[in-house]
């Protein structure tokens, strides 16, 4: 329902969820199937290049490096500092609008860290029980996968859509890769390998990220499209919500207010029966961290004084292998191999836990300009030069290992920078845990002593080794809202309900007390869609 | 250059050069172009602002650095394709466009300004200088003395790769760095029909790509 008094417009619902990105829609989606409640989605920023344009877009990003995303952010919203695996972007969809579509589970050890290992923190619930939510995210998604050994990879059913084919170059790589001692398989990605969901299967594009011209990747918008055609939604866009209110007895939230984004800037508030925080890392704490009054100084949901702390991620070490083989770069670049046997490493003296991707490349084989001498290379001098150095293979593996999170790592305002209404933006800052950082120089060393083992079990060489940069913070961050069963100890319990509203729900990444040693995104909506199914009984 | 995967792509792309490609230095309004009903980069983003820019390369100078820079083995007809689409590519350019801000991105960036100014005036600039040091048009002197000129002219640019087309600071470098990113050049590279970059069949992926017919034509 939508009131209007004189400029303010006020919009009323049984479900209001804040933001767009995809743990909102898979929550949206769950929740328009399990309950009758009205449910209102509202995001700050526009829609974005639609599918339909999307072809079009790539190509001018292959011509240019032009950003294939048209109107994808909102001006002077934006937060400051560390910033890796976020981005300016605010828009329908979110960051997964440009995501890459992979799709790895967490292994069961990051559920329990401080129990095995003694370092991190446990989750207030175990891998077995987030199954069924992964593999919910991965039907609706469509993952393409294939389970590895057993042992390594857990999983109550099967992979929705068959693997992503392992292509002519991987099929070489897991061959060494396997001389290595290294068991790999098809990367899980939520990319068609057949047709599914009225969506083409994947044409190995090879631009996954930034953008998909075919629709193969699944993005957000597939679903905010579905859910608004069967009128099961109400999606408010250029809404920014920028203060949520609670009633100082009860905690409930009484409603949200805001102004829009547009030139106009009017005001609006929203009336609804539970709030589901869905914004991200970023903006979720942030909201909760602006939303202070009298009765609640330090913001909402923040007796704990927890909220913006605990940013989690994973830092990588990255090589560039030559291997004597031959690989044809280009085949299917942004598909790889993937290993979780680091993950379950077992009993550890020491605590080292990672991923491992192999890629074919395409590195120390490009067009040169001069020779080795520093001659001029022109015409079918230089033509004949590339030829030479094309054959043969590069092979680029990396690991993510773990970082956990100091409790200072953390997310405030930084009255500096503010946006058209005042409000103070966000500073990011990560910080590792004195355990971690102990751990640091180990762990990365531990990982370059595994590449220089697998290039000397192919027969081959190191070419270049880096880790990741430090200026650019954590990659695939969590955090900032942390969930736990106690409250002073935690901001939201184990299904993402505000310890102090209870009838506000974080959803998805901020809640994670840890962010593994994989890629996230997977993981933020099973666990999204946990708190989905919580709402839809509590409602 | 790709296919965009529809099938459809390629001959759109043909028919697009030869109406827009060629070549005549003039002005025109990036934004309105009638031959903006085909997919190809050089088709402006739909909410491209307008702004009027000089298109157009001198064509008898490009095609002479192109017999210098680019492989003979092209033959005419492929450095002529090659020239060709490098004019396209410049004339779609549009300057301080948004650059794709995606992960470890904190801040909107922007593409830089029009490098086509500086390059048409560096083509003319070779001219300038073939007849100073040779008392002869670039266009007519053998490929060989042209090369010399150019290497005299690159002598500053490294050479451990090439420079991405836009960042290129010489036309010559420009020309070579685009054809080079070509799925073209890839696959004369590879002696296979890899055509990376380029939207495929899924499964055909797990065979070894075919290498490239005899007389060196590649797809």
């Amino acid at each position: 329902m939508i009131i209007h008094t004189g400029t303010l417009t006020t919009h009323e619902a049984d479900i209001c969820i804040i933001g767009s990105g995809i743990t909102a829609a898979l929550m949206a989606a769950h929740l328009s199937e399990h309950t009758k409640k009205s449910i209102l989605v509202v995001e700050a920023g526009k829609p974005t290049t639609p599918l339909t344009q999307r072809a079009q877009a790539r190509e001018r990003f292959l011509a240019y490096g032009e950003s294939p995303w048209k109107s994808d952010h909102v001006d002077d919203q934006n937060a400051l500092g560390t910033t890796w695996g976020f981005s300016p972007s605010m828009h329908v969809g979110g960051l997964a609008m440009h995501w890459g579509g992979v799709s790895p589970r967490y292994s069961p050890e990051d559920f329990q860290l401080r129990s095995l290992y003694g370092v991190g923190s446990d989750w207030p619930f175990t891998y077995d029980e987030l199954d069924p939510f992964y593999q919910e995210a991965e039907e609706r998604m469509g993952v393409a996968g294939e389970q590895g050994p057993l042992a390594l990879d857990p999983r109550g059913k099967p992979y929705p859509l068959p693997p992503l084919p392992i292509n002519y170059n991987l099929a070489q790589l897991q061959g060494w890769a396997s001389t290595a001692g290294i068991a790999t398989w098809s990367t899980p990605s939520a990319k068609n390998s057949v047709p599914h969901d009225g969506r083409a299967q994947c044409q190995r594009c090879d631009t996954c990220y930034p953008v998909c011209p075919s629709g193969a990747k699944y993005s957000p918008d597939f679903t905010w499209d579905a859910l608004l055609a069967a009128k099961k939604i109400t999606l408010l866009t250029e809404s920014l919500v920028r203060r949520l209110e609670a009633d100082p007895k009860s905690g409930r939230i009484t409603r949200a207010t805001g102004n829009r984004t547009d030139a106009a800037g009017a005001p609006f508030e929203i009336r609804a029966g539970a709030f589901v925080l869905a914004a991200g890392f970023v903006w979720s704490p942030h909201l909760l961290l602006l939303s202070k009054s009298s009765a609640f100084p330090n913001g909402l949901a923040n007796r704990s004084g927890l909220v913006g702390k605990y940013l989690a991620g994973h830092r990588n070490v990255n090589a560039y292998l030559r291997l004597p083989m031959e690989l044809f770069p280009g085949i299917n670049v942004q598909h790889s191999l993937v290993s979780k046997q680091f993950m379950r490493p077992g009993k550890l003296s020491r605590y080292l836990r990672h991923d491992l991707r192999i890629w074919e490349s395409s590195v120390g084989r490009e067009p040169r300009l001069r020779d080795e001498q520093g001659g001029l290379l022109l015409g079918d001098a230089m033509l004949k030069e590339w030829q030479g150095r094309a054959k043969g293979a590069t092979a680029r593996v990396r690991g993510y290992y773990d970082v956990l999170p100091d409790r200072d790592s953390a997310l405030a305002l930084d009255t500096s920078r503010t946006n058209r209404w005042g409000d103070p933006m966000p500073r990011v800052a990560f910080k590792d845990a004195p355990e971690s950082a102990a751990l640091r120089a180990f762990q990365e060393e531990s990982l370059r002593e595994l590449f220089r083992r697998m290039a000397k079990a192919g027969n081959g060489e190191i070419l270049r080794m880096e880790n990741s940069a430090n200026d650019l913070g954590q990659e695939h961050p969590t955090g900032g809202c942390r969930m736990g069963t106690d409250p002073l100890s935690s901001v939201v319990d184990a299904f993402g309900r505000a310890h102090e509203h209870e009838n506000l729900w974080v959803g998805g990444a901020p809640t994670q007390p840890t962010a593994s040693c994989c890629n996230g995104t997977l993981t933020f909506t099973a666990v999204g869609l946990r708190t989905a199914a919580a709402i839809a009984r509590a409602s | 250059m790709t296919d965009n995967g529809s099938g459809t792509g390629e001959s759109a792309r043909r028919t697009f050069l030869k109406t827009a490609g060629v070549i005549a230095v003039g002005t025109v309004t990036v934004g309105s172009a009638a031959a903006c009903a085909v997919k190809d980069p050089a088709t402006p983003a739909p909410d491209d602002a307008e702004t009027t820019r000089t298109l157009g390369m001198d064509q008898p100078l490009l095609e002479a650095l192109a017999e210098a820079v680019l492989p003979a083995s092209l033959g005419a007809a492929g450095r002529r394709e090659a020239t060709t689409t490098f004019v396209a590519w410049v004339n779609g350019y549009e300057p301080v466009a948004e650059e794709m801000h995606g992960y470890g991105y904190a801040d909107v960036r922007y593409l830089p300004a029009d490098p086509a100014p500086a390059w048409r005036a560096q083509l003319q600039a070779l001219d300038t200088l073939a007849r100073k040091a040779t008392r002869t048009p670039f266009t007519q002197l053998p490929v060989a003395r042209r090369q010399e000129l150019l290497d005299a002219v690159l002598r500053t640019e490294r050479g451990d790769r090439l420079p991405a087309p836009l960042g290129a600071g010489h036309v010559a470098l420009a020309l070579l760095a685009h054809w080079s990113a070509s799925p073209t050049a890839w696959n004369l590279a590879l002696g296979a029909k890899v055509t990376p970059a380029s939207c495929r069949v899924l499964n055909d992926a797990i065979r070894k790509p075919l290498p490239l017919a005899p007389t060196g034509a590649a797809t």
